[in-house]
């Protein structure tokens, strides 16, 4: 009876053991891991000599972990499987199914989220031994952090009939539906310094309505993994433009995937083998372009130098500080000689400071690998920011709306008020920063050639710069006969001044209007509103000294700059960069794609806050000629903003010698160098570029 | 005021100093990309200053499986030892940002190194990621060898074997000691960039 009711019990089981089979896939196989589940299935039961069947490796991770793909992309670890085979038994690399991007910050990973499976081919020979297979196994999960797991599996093999599992079948036939397809199309993929484009000779006819192709590369060097692809049809087929890393080396093949997403997040895979063609240094982007950097003597750029700083001081941000400096030095003639001196050195030594210091921020960037160029300054809003403030407040100094405790006050009642050496030295600082936006646009190209120059040239050049900016007051110091020659001071000057404070309100407007195009009409609500607080905080101050309505002026005065300097206007953006539809944004990629089509290009560097760039645009570039010339010669034009900081266009500035805008290029077909055509650009040098050349 | 003026010029400096990303790229046989950074022993080392000697610089990230496997096996110490050994300064850097796997303080750090008996001649701690990225730094462990004319002259994984087995240490190819020994006798390097394998650099 008991042995009955045993019997029964098993009887029980083995059926449920075999509906459960029926229902899900059994494996032979299985390993627990710290972070995930190995799993190996067979499709067919014990298998017959000299025959094929497959295996399947399933790799389930935790919920929100990720595996990897047969190349991982930038980190990660692709499976390995190590398997001890007995004799007369093969297996093949296993088949990935089509992975997904994975992005990791800025790098990014090709790999699997949730459950994949990997399928092997096994092969029996006549006469195997039927002896257990070992699977040694190795596989990474990651999330952010990443945990390798390992396991050691067994599967038992016998000679039988290789008769197929019929609950494994859903298992098999999913995992082969994620199998990328092998792909007809023949494919050619061009790499060309940071650019590689991928060509895939195919009709839109051959793939239903897709939203999206990306390439996912079989091996480095062929695109960096995490930057975005742009894909287009083109008469020979589909176009995919990529970025790459342009030091990495070429590798020897250019297999990967193509991979088609629709909008229901389909995803289908396609295998392709394009021709890879790299383009030799000699003839790629970067080096083939050769340049000449413009050299001078070093009397003769220092010469400019002077010449420049002394220009620097009729400009409209500089002059009004410059001619307050003026007043205090005339009101100060009671002064003795030595102490003039004095003064005039400490005002040059505050000017040449400030410069320097910039300078060396400039150099030490540079140094690190940081691609900025002059002007740099004017592409970080905040800067722009604080110096429109200043230049209100400056100006409203000027315009007697508040005594600006800076030693500027110098002029009418202050007739006689004494100005030390250390005021003059930071009235000197105040000049050299009030000049940096004047020289920003104007002086950039100087400037930036001075740069590129050794340190020693860019010191002497920086030095000669600042001197000349100091050398009217300097003179004025040191040559009574010069002094002489100044008008006597007077209550005109108190005119004088408040006259100054419209270049000053003008400055202010200039700075306001890049402001606005960098980040937007919000952001330029956001810092008036600050600025006007500040101001109200000014204006409270001044109407009485109780101890309350000063802290309320404080409160507004500082609370205001605070705010202001709190970039209340992160993630706003504004206008630039936005190519307008007319115009196409300048790259690598597409410029390589242009030429090896064979089409001259023609390509602008500008900046909303270069004047010499937007006087050439406005006269040269955007007239009815040029732009006829353009259509005529079938010349497609790119545009490169840099009035943000952007490293790509930065770096092909460098290219060319220059850490500045503007930059005017002229691909001429089939040519391996570009024109580079001067600062100042003449409608004369762009029709003898094109004409030319062709 | 005057002092508020002298501020305000120091910290727009700074402010431009740190937004502006760097972006000059490791090229084999160009220039190494300079940087300076901040050592665990408190002082700032400039790439520059090395020149005359070969550098080898080390991305690592002490949590991470794969520096494991080369540090709990003495693989890397070994490695570290020969190099350093024939001269060659030896850089670790630690790209980590605080929060993320692998950051440590200075302290932390050189309680790893002796703890661990590094070799390393400095430990660079790089929390904002800059030199990372300057080098495209993209796994730990990631070598970068720059001769002592501060060219690049490889960059790419430490060996062949792309695992976090100990046991694949065996037999494998130590690229990063291939390259120097044949720098070092004058010999063309075979593999000069290989495709780095491990943790991905936990950059902010």
């Amino acid at each position: 009876m008991p042995k009955y009711l045993f019997r029964l019990i098993a009887g029980v089981f083995s059926f449920a053991a075999f509906t459960c089979a029926a229902l899900a896939a059994e494996p032979v196989a299985t390993a627990q891991a710290s972070h995930s589940s190995l799993h190996v299935y067979s499709e067919r039961g014990s298998p017959k000599p000299d025959a094929v069947q497959w295996l399947a490796v399933q790799i389930v991770p935790r919920e929100g972990w990720h595996s990897y793909w047969q190349n991982p992309g930038d980190s990660g670890a692709s499976p390995i499987l190590d398997w001890q085979l007995p004799d007369g038994i093969a297996v093949s690399p296993p088949l990935y199914p089509t992975p997904e991007l994975i992005p990791v910050g800025p790098l990014a990973n090709y790999g699997y989220h949730g459950s994949s499976v990997l399928l092997v081919r096994l092969e029996t020979s006549e006469g195997f031994s039927a002896k257990p297979l070992v699977l040694e196994a190795e596989w990474l999960t990651c999330e952010v952090e990443c945990v390798p797991q390992f396991a050691t599996l067994t599967v038992d093999m016998e000679e039988g009939r290789g008769e197929k599992i019929p609950g494994n079948s859903g298992l098999f036939s999913a995992a082969r539906a994620k199998l990328p397809e092998p792909s007809y199309w023949s494919a050619r993929l061009e790499i060309a310094g940071n650019a590689s484009k991928l060509t895939v000779f195919m009709t839109p006819s051959d793939v239903e309505g897709f939203e999206n192709a990306l390439f996912f590369a079989g091996a480095d060097g062929l695109l960096s993994y995490a930057a975005p692809q742009e894909w287009r049809w083109s008469d020979e087929g589909l176009v995919i433009s990529m970025v790459r890393e342009a030091g990495a080396p070429a590798p020897e093949r250019a297999d990967g995937l193509l991979v088609l997403e629709d909008a229901n997040a389909g995803r289908t895979g396609y295998h392709l083998t394009p021709t890879l063609s790299v383009a030799s240094p000699q003839a790629g982007e970067s080096d083939a372009i050769s340049y000449t950097v413009p050299s001078m003597p070093l009397w003769q750029a220092g010469l400019f130098a002077l010449f420049g700083g002394l220009i620097l001081n009729l400009m409209p941000c500089v002059f009004p500080i410059l001619s307050l400096k003026a007043f205090a030095f005339l009101s100060a003639n009671y002064k003795t000689e030595a102490n003039r001196r004095h003064e005039g050195l400490a005002y040059t030594f505050g000017i040449w400071l400030s410069f320097m210091a910039i300078v060396g921020v400039l150099v030490a960037l540079r140094a690190g690998g940081a691609a900025v160029g002059w002007g740099f300054q004017l592409q970080e809003p905040l800067f722009v920011a604080l110096m429109m403030t200043l230049m209100t407040f400056v100006a409203l100094s000027l315009a007697g709306f508040f005594e600006l405790r800076l030693g500027v006050e110098g002029a009418g009642q202050n007739l006689a008020a004494r100005e030390g050496i250390q005021g003059a030295f930071f009235k000197g600082i105040l000049a050299a920063l009030v000049a940096t936006p004047c020289t920003a646009p104007l002086m950039a190209p100087a400037i930036g050639f001075a740069l590129t120059q050794p340190l020693f040239t860019v010191f002497i050049v920086f030095s000669l710069l600042a001197i000349g900016l100091a050398l009217p007051f300097l003179a004025l110091s040191f040559i009574p006969a010069f002094a002489k020659l100044m008008p006597r001071p007077g209550p005109w000057m108190e005119k004088m001044k408040e006259a100054l404070a419209f270049p000053m309100f003008l400055t202010a407007a200039w700075l306001l209007y890049i402001f606005d195009r960098q980040l937007g009409a919000v952001a330029t609500l956001l810092l008036l509103t600050g600025l006007i607080a500040s101001i109200f905080g000014v204006w409270l101050f001044k109407q009485g000294q109780g101890r309350w309505l000063r802290g309320f002026a404080m409160l507004f005065l500082v609370g205001g700059l605070v705010f202001v300097a709190s970039k209340p206007w992160s993630g706003l953006t504004g206008e630039v960069g936005n190519v307008s539809p007319q115009e196409e944004a300048y790259s690598d990629a597409r410029v390589a794609e242009l030429r090896a089509a064979g089409k001259p290009v023609f390509a602008y560097f500008t900046a909303d806050w270069c004047i010499t760039c937007k006087v050439n645009e406005r006269m040269v570039l955007v007239t009815d000629d040029i732009d006829g010339l353009f259509n005529d010669a079938g010349v497609h034009v790119l545009k490169g903003d840099w009035t943000n900081r952007n490293a790509d266009i930065a770096e092909v500035l460098a290219r060319y010698g220059r850490v500045g805008v503007p930059l005017y290029l002229y691909f001429a077909p089939g040519e391996p160098q570009a024109i580079v055509l001067p600062e100042i650009l003449t409608k004369g040098a762009v029709q003898t570029a094109i004409n030319g050349s062709e | 005021m005057k002092h508020h003026i002298l501020k305000a010029i120091t910290i727009l400096s700074l402010g431009v100093g740190l937004t502006c990303a760097a972006t000059a790229e490791p090229v084999i046989g160009k220039q190494a990309p300079v940087f300076e950074g901040m050592t665990s022993s408190g002082k700032t080392l400039a790439l520059q200053s090395l020149k005359g000697k070969p550098v080898m610089l080390e991305w690592t990230n002490h949590e991470c499986p794969y520096v494991q496997k080369h540090y709990e096996s003495g693989n890397m110490q070994r490695t570290q030892r020969a190099l350093t050994e024939d001269g060659v300064i030896w850089v670790s850097v630690i790209s980590s940002a605080p929060g993320e796997q692998g950051y440590v303080d200075a302290e932390e750090a050189n309680r790893l190194s002796e703890s661990r008996g590094v070799y390393a001649d400095h430990v660079v701690l790089d929390p904002e990621g800059t030199i990372g990225r300057l080098y495209n730094a993209k796994t730990t462990p990631h070598m970068f060898l720059i001769d002592e004319l501060g060219v690049l002259q490889y960059m790419g994984a430490i060996d062949d074997k792309p695992s976090a087995r100990p046991s694949s240490l065996e037999g494998a190819k130590n690229y990063a000691l291939a390259a120097w020994d044949a720098l070092q006798s004058g010999e063309k390097i075979k593999e000069t960039s290989t495709k780095p394998y491990g943790c991905s650099v936990k950059y902010k």
